[in-house]
C-alpha cells in the first residue's frame, strides 16, 4: 500500500480535536442551579475519574471521519495482482500488406511466419488478426477459436497503401482500453522507415503490452524508382508541353536507366539518365502529341531490382482547345483589348484564346461559347444585351467589369448593379496618383500579384461595395477590385481599365500574371495535379447540396460506387494504384492517374537501436519491471468516499440526538426555575 | 383519607387557585384529625396563678378572693383575638425544587392553609413577604376580605433578590403592635447564630414565634451521580461539586446546622419545624398545632 499524496497525513493531527472536544471541554456542563452553597467546599477529582469520555459512540464516529477524510486525500493505492489476469491476454497476429512488402517474397514470408505464430497461440487465448495498409485493417474480431484470424491471414494479398505503425501502436493503445485486458501483440514487416511516425511517442504502447517485431526483410534493399512525374494537367498546344521525372535510387549503386514516357500504352519518347548512388536524376520531355480528350500517361524505368512496381509512373493528361475569352469594349477605346490580349497569351500554357468585340457588336452574341467576358468600360452596351449577359451570369457564367470614363456617368455597374459614384481624379485631389493599399492575397486571382507596388492610379470610378466583397483597395481607400456572386456565376468589378491611360497597370510585371490567375479563376480552371498517390480521397462534387449523380470505373473497369453513393457521396478514397475513370456530380468526366506513394519506395530499414527501444518501450527489460507489471495500482478512493459519506450521516444521527437531549435538558431547567 | 391524598404537594400544585388549595389542606387535614370543623380555641379555664403587682386587675377572680381573701388571676386556655403574623421568604434561594413543587410554593400553601384556619376561627390574620427588604405587607385584620387579601398577596410574591434577615425583620418588630403569633417561613440558609439573633426579638415582646424551615429533599439528601457544577440561585457563584462530598460531608453539615437552629431556637424560646417539601402538607401543619397545644 503506498499513498500519492503522503503530506495530506498530516491531516491525522485533527484527531486531536473531537478527543479535546470530548473529554476536556466534557466537564464543563451547564450549571446545575442550587438553593445555596453555603455548606458546599470545592473538591478537585482525579481527572482519570473526572474527566471521563461522554458519547464515545460519537467520538469514535468522529475520529473515523477524520482519519478517513485525511486518508482519502492521501490517495491511497494498493498493488494488486494481476498474476490471473496475464494468463488471459489478447493476441494479435499484424501483418504488413503495404506496397513495400512486394519486394521480392516479404509478403509470403510475413504471412508464413505469421501463420506459424498463430498456431502458436495457446488454446482458449483471444486472438485477432489485423493488417497494415493504409491504416489498421481489423481481419478478424478477437475470439478463442484461431480459424477466423488464419483464414484471414492466408487470404491476404498486398496492397499500394502505406503501413503507418504509429497508428498500429494507437490501435493497440485502443484495444487494450476496450478489452481491459493485456494485449501480445506480433508485428510482421519489413520495419521501413519511413513507416515510423514522426514522433517516437507516438508509438508508445500499453503499459500491460507485450510486442514483438518481425522483420521479414533484408536490411539493404536496393531499389530503382520513378519518384515523381510533374505533368500539366490540361494541355492546349502539344508542343509547349513539358513532362518531368524523377528517378531516384534507394540503398543503390550508380547506373545509367533507360526512362520511357508512354503514352495510352505506346511509348512516346525514351531518355538515357544516369543515377547516382543513393541520389536521383531528372529527366525532361519535351512536346507530347496526345489526342483530344483525356489520355493515360506512364513514365517507366527499365526494372533493375525485386520491387518493379514501383519503376513505372502513372499521370492522366487531358487535351483541349484553348478557352474562348469575349472582351467587349467601346468603340473608342482599341488600348485595352490588346493590353488584355497580350497578356493572357503570354501565359505559359496558352489555354486562352481572346475574342474582342465592341459593344455594338454585343448584341446576338452566343455566351454559351465562352468561358468568361471581359466588359471593358461598356457603358454603351445595350439593355438588351446587358440583360442576355446578366441571364448568362445566373448560369453559371463568369464576366470580369472594368470602370472607365465612359462608366463613370452611369448610376449603375453595367451586369453586377453595384451603385456607382462618378470618376475620383487624383491629381485634383492633392495627389497625383493612387496607389494600391489593401490587396486580399488570399484570393485567388490576385494571389501572385503582390502589392502592386509602384502601380500608379490617376482615375478610378467609385463604387459603393454593397454586398460586394473587397479584394483591393486604392490608398484613398476607395475599393479597387470587388467580387460578388450572381447566381451560379461570378463577377469581378475592376475600378478603374487596361487602357494605360487611367493606370500604368498594363506596363507592370505583375499585370500578365495577374491577368492570367484571374482568367483561370474566373473560367474556374482548377490547378489540380494529374496524378494523386493512394489513399488520396478524390472529390466528386463540390457542393453537397448538388443533385447530380457521380460515376467511378476503377482500374479494373468496374463500378465501384453503389447507388446511395452516386448520389451523396462527395469523394472516394484511391485505395490502389491505376486510372480511374470519374464522371463527377456536375458532369464533367476526368482520368485520375493513383500511383503508390514513393514514400514505400524507399526501403531503408529502421535502425536496430530504435526498433529494440520500441519493443522494450512497455518495461519488460528486468525482473522488477515485470514483478511490477504484474501487479496494478488500485486506488479505493471511491470505497473510502462512500464510507465516509455513511459516518457522516451516522455522526449527524447521533449529534442531532445527544445535542437534541442536553438543548432539552438545558431548556427545561429555567422553565423549572420559572415554576 | 380520600381528602388527604389532595394534601400531595404534586396535587396541590395542579390547583391554580390558591384559596382552594388552603382549603382542600385543612379540610383534609382536619378530616383526618377526627374532629369537628369548627375546632378552634375557647374560654375553657386552664389555671389559678397568684397575682402579682402588675397584673390586670380585670383576670382576678373575685369569687375566690371572697371566699378565701386571696387574690388569684384566672387563666383561660385560648384566646379568641389571637394575632397571626406569617412572614413568607421570597428570596432565590426558595425557588429551588428538585420536584414538581419548590420551596416558595410550598410555603405559599402553608401561609395559605394557615390563614384560612385562622379565618375560619374569626382570628387576624396578616403577611409579611420579604427578600433582602420588605417587599409586600398586609397587616393583621378580621374584616371582611382579609383572607382574599393574604391569599393575593401569597400568590402575587415573586422570587427575587437574596435573603437577608436583618432589615426585613426590623420592619417587622414596628409593624408588630400587639401579641400573637409570628410564623416564619424560609429555607434559612444563614449561620444559625445569625438567624436566632435576628428573629429572636419578636419573641420579646410576647410574641410566639414559630421557624418553618422549609427544604427540599435534595437539599437535605442530595444525591448526585456525577460530579456537577451547582451555581447558587442568590450569588450565582459556581461551585464544583463531587458525588463524595455530597453524600458525606454535605449531610453531616446540613444536618448539624438543622441541629444547631433547633437547639438555638429552642434556647431562644422559639418553635421550630423542619418541613420537607417531599411531605404532604399535613406533617408541617401537624407539627405546629402540636407545638401550640403543648405550649397551651
Amino acid at each position: 500500500m503506498g499513498f500519492l499524496a503522503p503530506w495530506f497525513l498530516a491531516g491525522l493531527a485533527a484527531l486531536g480535536l473531537p478527543l479535546w472536544i470530548h473529554l476536556l471541554r466534557q466537564h464543563r456542563t451547564v450549571p446545575r442551579p442550587f438553593s445555596s452553597l453555603m455548606f458546599f467546599e470545592r473538591r478537585t477529582q482525579s481527572s482519570v475519574k473526572h474527566r471521563r469520555l461522554k458519547y464515545k459512540r460519537l467520538l469514535l464516529l468522529r475520529l473515523l471521519l477524520l482519519l478517513l477524510l485525511a486518508l482519502a486525500f492521501a490517495s491511497p493505492y494498493l498493488l494488486r495482482s494481476i498474476a490471473g489476469m496475464a494468463q488471459k491476454r489478447t493476441v494479435v497476429i499484424a501483418v504488413d500488406r503495404s506496397f513495400s512488402m512486394r519486394y521480392g517474397d516479404d509478403f509470403d514470408r510475413a504471412k508464413r511466419e505469421a501463420l506459424a505464430r498463430l498456431a502458436k497461440v495457446p488454446q482458449g487465448t483471444p486472438v485477432q488478426a489485423v493488417a497494415l495498409a493504409g491504416g489498421v485493417e481489423v481481419l478478424s474480431q478477437p475470439a478463442v477459436d484461431a480459424g477466423e484470424a488464419r483464414a484471414a491471414i492466408a487470404g491476404l494479398k498486398v496492397s499500394d497503401g502505406r503501413a503507418p505503425y504509429g497508428e498500429f501502436a494507437r490501435y493497440l493503445r485502443t484495444l487494450s482500453e476496450s478489452t481491459k485486458l493485456p494485449v501480445e501483440a506480433h508485428l510482421f514487416t519489413d520495419a521501413q522507415k519511413t513507416a515510423m511516425p514522426a514522433g517516437f511517442a507516438d508509438l508508445r504502447l500499453p503499459s500491460d503490452a507485450t510486442f514483438e517485431l518481425h522483420a521479414a526483410g533484408a536490411r539493404e534493399r536496393p531499389n530503382y524508382y520513378v519518384e515523381s512525374v510533374s505533368a500539366p494537367k490540361r494541355i492546349y498546344d502539344p508542343k509547349r508541353v513539358r513532362i518531368q521525372a524523377t528517378v531516384t535510387a534507394s540503398a543503390a549503386p550508380k547506373a545509367v536507366r533507360e526512362v520511357r514516357l508512354l503514352l495510352n500504352g505506346k511509348v512516346a519518347q525514351t531518355r538515357q539518365v544516369e543515377v547516382p548512388e543513393r541520389g536521383r536524376a531528372v529527366v525532361e520531355f519535351a512536346g507530347l502529341d496526345a489526342p483530344y480528350g483525356w489520355s493515360k500517361g506512364e513514365v517507366a524505368i527499365d526494372s533493375a531490382d525485386k520491387l518493379g512496381a514501383d519503376d513505372r509512373f502513372l499521370f492522366s493528361i487531358e487535351r483541349t482547345d484553348p478557352r474562348k475569352v469575349l472582351f467587349l469594349h467601346s468603340p473608342r477605346d482599341s488600348r485595352s483589348p490588346l493590353y488584355f490580349r497580350t497578356a493572357l497569351e503570354s501565359s505559359s500554357e496558352g489555354a486562352f484564346q481572346m475574342e474582342a468585340r465592341t459593344t455594338d457588336q454585343a448584341d446576338g452574341v452566343a455566351l454559351a461559347n465562352y468561358a468568361m467576358a471581359v466588359l471593358s468600360d461598356a457603358a454603351g452596351l445595350s439593355a438588351g444585351a446587358e440583360k442576355a449577359i446578366a441571364r448568362w451570369v445566373s448560369g453559371g457564367g463568369n464576366v470580369l467589369v472594368t470602370l472607365g470614363p465612359a462608366s463613370s456617368a452611369l448610376a449603375k455597374a453595367p451586369v453586377s448593379g453595384e451603385t456607382l459614384g462618378g470618376s475620383r481624379y487624383a491629381s485634383r485631389s492633392g495627389e497625383r496618383f493612387f496607389a494600391a493599399a489593401q490587396v486580399d492575397q488570399a484570393h485567388p486571382a490576385t494571389q501572385k500579384l503582390g502589392q502592386m507596388e509602384g502601380v500608379k492610379f490617376y482615375q478610378a470610378v467609385a463604387v459603393e461595395p454593397g454586398n460586394a466583397r473587397v479584394i483591393a483597395r486604392l490608398s484613398d481607400q476607395g475599393p479597387l477590385l470587388l467580387e460578388k456572386t450572381s447566381g451560379e456565376g461570378r463577377i469581378l468589378l475592376l475600378a478603374t481599365t487596361f487602357d494605360n491611360v487611367a493606370n500604368d497597370f498594363p506596363l507592370h510585371p505583375g499585370f500578365v500574371p495577374f491577368i492570367e490567375q484571374l482568367s483561370r479563376y474566373l473560367s474556374r480552371m482548377d490547378g489540380a495535379v494529374s496524378n494523386v498517390a493512394v489513399d488520396s480521397f478524390i472529390e466528386l462534387r463540390r457542393d453537397s447540396e448538388s443533385q447530380g449523380t457521380a460515376e467511378v470505373i476503377d482500374p479494373d473497369g468496374k463500378r465501384i460506387l453503389s447507388l446511395e453513393q452516386a448520389a451523396k457521396a462527395s469523394g472516394f478514397p484511391a485505395d490502389r494504384e491505376g486510372y480511374f475513370d470519374l464522371r463527377r456530380a456536375d458532369g464533367r468526366r476526368e482520368t485520375v492517374a493513383v500511383h503508390a506513394d514513393r514514400r514505400e519506395s524507399d526501403l531503408t530499414s529502421v535502425a536496430q537501436e530504435t526498433l529494440a527501444l520500441w519493443q522494450n518501450a512497455p518495461g519488460q527489460t528486468n525482473a522488477a519491471a515485470a514483478a511490477e507489471s504484474t501487479s496494478k495500482p488500485w486506488s479505493p478512493w471511491w470505497y473510502l468516499l462512500l464510507l465516509l459519506a455513511v459516518i457522516s450521516a451516522g455522526e449527524f444521527f447521533l449529534a442531532n440526538r445527544y445535542l437534541s437531549t442536553d438543548i432539552d435538558a438545558s431548556e427545561a431547567s429555567p422553565q423549572k426555575e420559572a415554576a | 383519607m380520600l381528602l388527604q391524598r389532595y394534601l400531595e404537594p404534586s396535587v396541590l400544585a395542579g390547583i391554580s387557585n390558591l384559596e382552594l388549595v388552603a382549603k382542600t389542606v385543612v379540610d383534609g387535614f382536619v378530616a383526618g384529625l377526627h374532629r369537628s370543623p369548627d375546632f378552634g380555641f375557647s374560654q375553657e379555664f386552664a389555671e389559678y396563678r397568684m397575682y402579682s403587682e402588675g397584673d390586670d386587675l380585670r383576670h382576678v377572680d373575685w369569687n375566690v378572693f371572697a371566699r378565701t381573701d386571696r387574690c388569684y388571676l384566672k387563666r383561660y386556655r385560648g384566646e379568641t383575638n389571637c394575632q397571626l403574623t406569617m412572614v413568607l421568604d421570597a428570596s432565590n434561594s426558595m425557588t429551588y425544587g428538585s420536584q414538581r413543587v419548590n420551596k416558595l410554593d410550598y410555603a405559599r400553601y402553608l401561609a395559605a392553609s394557615l390563614a384560612y384556619m385562622a379565618s375560619q376561627q374569626r382570628d387576624a390574620a396578616g403577611l409579611l413577604i420579604f427578600n433582602n427588604d420588605v417587599r409586600n405587607y398586609v397587616p393583621p385584620s378580621t374584616r371582611q376580605g382579609q383572607l382574599m387579601r393574604i391569599l393575593h398577596a401569597i400568590e402575587k410574591a415573586e422570587p427575587g433578590e437574596r435573603t437577608d434577615f436583618a432589615k426585613p425583620f426590623r420592619h417587622v418588630q414596628e409593624f408588630l403592635h400587639r401579641r400573637g403569633i409570628v410564623v416564619v417561613f424560609s429555607d434559612f440558609w444563614e449561620r444559625a447564630a445569625t438567624i436566632i439573633e435576628t428573629v429572636a426579638p419578636l419573641r420579646y415582646r410576647g410574641n410566639e414565634l414559630v421557624l418553618f424551615h422549609v427544604l427540599d429533599p435534595m437539599e437535605l439528601r442530595p444525591k448526585l451521580d456525577e460530579p456537577v457544577l451547582l451555581e447558587d440561585l442568590e450569588t450565582r457563584d459556581t461551585l464544583e461539586v463531587t458525588p463524595d462530598y455530597a453524600a458525606k460531608e454535605y449531610r453531616e453539615k446540613i444536618d448539624a446546622h438543622v441541629e444547631d437552629l433547633r437547639y438555638r431556637a429552642k434556647g431562644a424560646g422559639i418553635d421550630y419545624c423542619l418541613v420537607d417539601t417531599g411531605q404532604p402538607l399535613d406533617e408541617p401543619l401537624r407539627n405546629y398545632l402540636g407545638v401550640r397545644k403543648g405550649r397551651f
